[in-house]
């Protein structure tokens, strides 16, 4: 018996050293004490919980630094207090993301920004989260189905057709091309691969070997193209509509820029060496840090300034190229990023 | 009955319980409140209805699936599959339900239970049957069908997401007369499949056959145990397991994809092993496993309730099941001193 009760103390000692080693510092806690009322509850304090797709990946980690901006910066213009809660499972997963979202309404949040793993999983949450009372907007991937009130992002379709298109013009309208096509479950790629394939139809002198999908980890996504390019040897151009393999180095001295040419979608700091090599003469740039802002912004708008907002708010592209280089190089300081190098801050 | 009373106290369940307990307390002691949106009523953060049901309906998955794979580990085997077994058991189920057409509520989740049941079934004998015919390792048979079967479900969808029939959801996320937004099916289903389970292992001969077989192998052989027939069993009721969360996993979430449970099976065997599933065979209860399966669940849901970093997550988790596996063996170790001392102590006395 004894042996037993030491065994749950240990365990449980266990758990709360666990826990105490947890470092609070980067995640926002809301104000409520034992035995206190929330002030979820008060008109003047609005909570929003933030679940995106995986904190692991660079892009959402902007987007969590902008809606935390907007939450400071909207806390004091206006005299409120906008707090975010970042829910973001660590790896990507429809079924935990539906988890967080109930976990979000059970602990008083008034809103929830989501991008959506798996809209299919999450319809249901979404759609439990509305009927008791908590608003859901949606950015970068969306749930239509749902009763969430808006969505904020790039139009997929038309991401993929753009990027295929400046490809199609690097490449004078001639030669073979492969898609890099992130996972094959995510709804929002699957239809960037769609936009890319239509628009390489339009061009009778490119060829698509395929669109290749990995693991959305920059590693995997690199060795993808280092292996496809070993079986393709005749490829000569990359359709990226997921900017995963330019967070390596490692591309950098496996392509060659004489030989192939890359579009990628995504601009961030790792990225933007390959733009200076010509590896990759353009980045279209998803204002990634927006989707927090924006996000935040028009739950603020919803929620206190009871403001009509549109269903669907369209996100625009930013073409990233040698000519903009400095100017976007400074955009991203701005917006949180520390590792831009400092030659790019100078252009 | 005193004799019940201790066995009862002396139980590896009844520490895991204890700890449960305690972490419950704590969690609630330390939540905080806040207001209802709805009633304006001041609910705990932790200790409301919505919550502890979702506590319990987020380890349910893992629970049902751990039961199943506790009683391979019980056997001394191992099963890396049951995620890709609920994968393609739930996708097959989305394709057969699209491909039938419309029919009645009840056919239809009749139907999708048999698919799912059925898939799963097929699958675990799959594995038993190279597991026995092949005469190779478990690990090493069932992490070859983890890819094999997750490959043919992806192929199968065409990495779609297919959403499941209404009525499934509806039989899933039926409230049972709690009222809305209270989802107890889940939960419900984990309770009586590990009630289920502790019957079939600690009251059925087959039970005893795993627990004997995973004990002492050559024992078993030298009593005659059919062995390839408990090895295909196990790992059938594995599969089984895997193919009723999946049934309840996509009814509760609405859709399905090959992409489903990816990386679950490491909570799986988390869960049988917290619950003091022994690797290497012997030991282990269907109870414990739904126990271990809650556990790390409230240690996850105790991160998000306290407003830790959730990216502390894995390694509070890893942390919990060292140690839990550490104490296990060290409790055992000391249990075993301590018989031995008491079978020395009369001969000592004579």
């Amino acid at each position: 018996m004894s042996i037993r009760i030491a065994r749950g103390l240990i365990a449980l000692a266990a758990l709360g050293a666990g826990v105490a080693a947890c470092s609070r510092g980067s995640d926002t806690r809301p104000d409520t004490q034992a035995g206190a009322p929330s002030a979820a509850a008060k008109d003047d304090k609005i909570t929003i919980a933030v679940i995106a797709k995986s904190s692991t990946n660079p892009v959402f980690l902007a987007a969590r630094t902008g809606a935390e901006a907007a939450a400071k910066d909207l806390s004091a213009k206006h005299n409120i207090t906008v707090e975010v809660l970042w829910l973001t499972p660590p790896q990507e997963d429809g079924q935990v993301q539906a988890q967080r979202i109930q976990q979000a309404v059970n602990d008083g949040a008034d809103a929830i920004l989501i991008s959506c793993s798996d809209a299919g999983k999450v319809n249901g949450a979404i759609n439990d989260a509305v009927d008791r009372g908590v608003a859901v907007m949606t950015f970068d991937s969306d749930a239509p189905q749902s009763k969430r009130f808006a969505y904020y992002g790039v139009d997929d379709l038309k991401t993929g057709q753009s990027t295929m298109a400046e490809l199609a013009k690097l490449m004078n309208g001639k030669g073979k091309v492969a898609i890099l096509a992130g996972n094959q479950n995510a709804p929002n790629l699957q239809r960037r691969v769609q936009g890319a394939k239509d628009e390489a139809a339009k061009y009778p002198g490119i060829q698509v070997v395929g669109a290749f999908n990995h693991i959305e980890t920059p590693q995997d996504a690199a060795a993808e193209v280092v292996r496809v390019n070993n079986a393709y040897p005749d490829v000569r151009g990359w359709a990226m509509i997921g900017g995963w393999a330019l967070f390596t180095q490692t591309l950098l001295t496996d392509l060659d820029p004489a030989r192939i040419k890359v579009v990628a979608v995504d601009a961030l700091p790792a990225e933007l060496a390959y733009i200076e090599k010509g590896i990759t003469p353009v980045l279209l740039a998803q204002p990634v840090y927006q989707w927090g802002y924006v996000g935040v912004q028009t739950i603020v708008d919803k929620l206190h300034f009871k403001k009509d907002v549109p269903q669907i708010i369209p996100m625009e592209l930013v073409r990233v190229s040698k000519e903009n280089l400095g100017e976007w190089a400074r955009q991203l300081k701005a917006w949180g990023f520390n590792d831009v190098a400092a030659s790019y801050l100078k252009m | 009955m005193h004799g019940f009373l201790r066995r009862l106290v002396g139980s590896q369940e009844t520490g895991l319980v204890l700890v449960v307990v305690l972490v419950t307390l704590v969690l609630t002691l330390l939540a905080g409140t806040h207001a209802d949106r709805r009633t304006g009523e001041i609910v705990n953060n932790f200790w409301n209805s919505f919550t502890l049901i979702q506590t319990a309906t987020d380890a349910s998955f893992f629970a049902i699936m751990a039961i199943g794979a506790t009683v391979v580990i019980i056997s001394g085997g191992i099963d890396l599959s049951v995620g890709s077994i609920y994968a393609l058991a739930g996708v097959t189920m989305a394709l057969v339900l699209r491909g039938a057409g419309p029919m009645s509520d009840g056919t239809t989740v009749l139907l999708g239970l048999a698919t799912c049941v059925g898939v799963g079934l097929l699958c675990g004998l799959l594995n038993g049957a190279l597991v026995v015919g092949l005469r190779v390792h478990p690990f090493i048979i069932t992490l070859g069908t983890m890819w094999m079967l997750r490959g043919i479900a992806f192929v199968a969808t065409k990495a779609e997401s297919i959403l499941v029939p209404p009525s499934l959801t509806a039989v899933a996320k039926a409230s049972l007369g709690l009222g809305g937004g209270l989802y107890p099916v889940p939960m419900l289903c984990m309770l009586v499949l590990a009630i289920l389970g502790t019957i079939y292992l600690t009251r059925t001969v087959m039970g005893r056959h795993i627990f004997a077989f995973g004990g002492n192998l050559e024992a078993s052989r030298f009593a005659g145990l059919s062995l390839a027939r408990i090895q295909l069993g196990v790992f059938a009721v594995s599969g089984l397991m895997a193919g009723i969360a999946a049934f309840l996993g996509a009814s509760f979430y609405g859709s399905t994809s090959s992409g489903d449970a990816q990386g679950y099976e490491l909570y799986v065997i988390a869960s049988a092993v917290v619950g003091g599933a022994s690797l290497i065979g012997g030991k282990g209860s269907a109870l414990g496993a739904m126990l271990g399966a809650l556990l790390i669940v409230l240690i996850r849901q105790s991160i998000r309730t306290l407003h830790f970093d959730a990216n502390y997550e894995w390694i509070v988790i890893g942390c919990a099941i060292i140690i839990a596996v550490v104490v296990d063996q060290w409790s055992t170790r000391v249990t075993a001193k301590r018989l031995s001392r008491a079978a020395d102590a009369p001969r000592a006395a004579a």
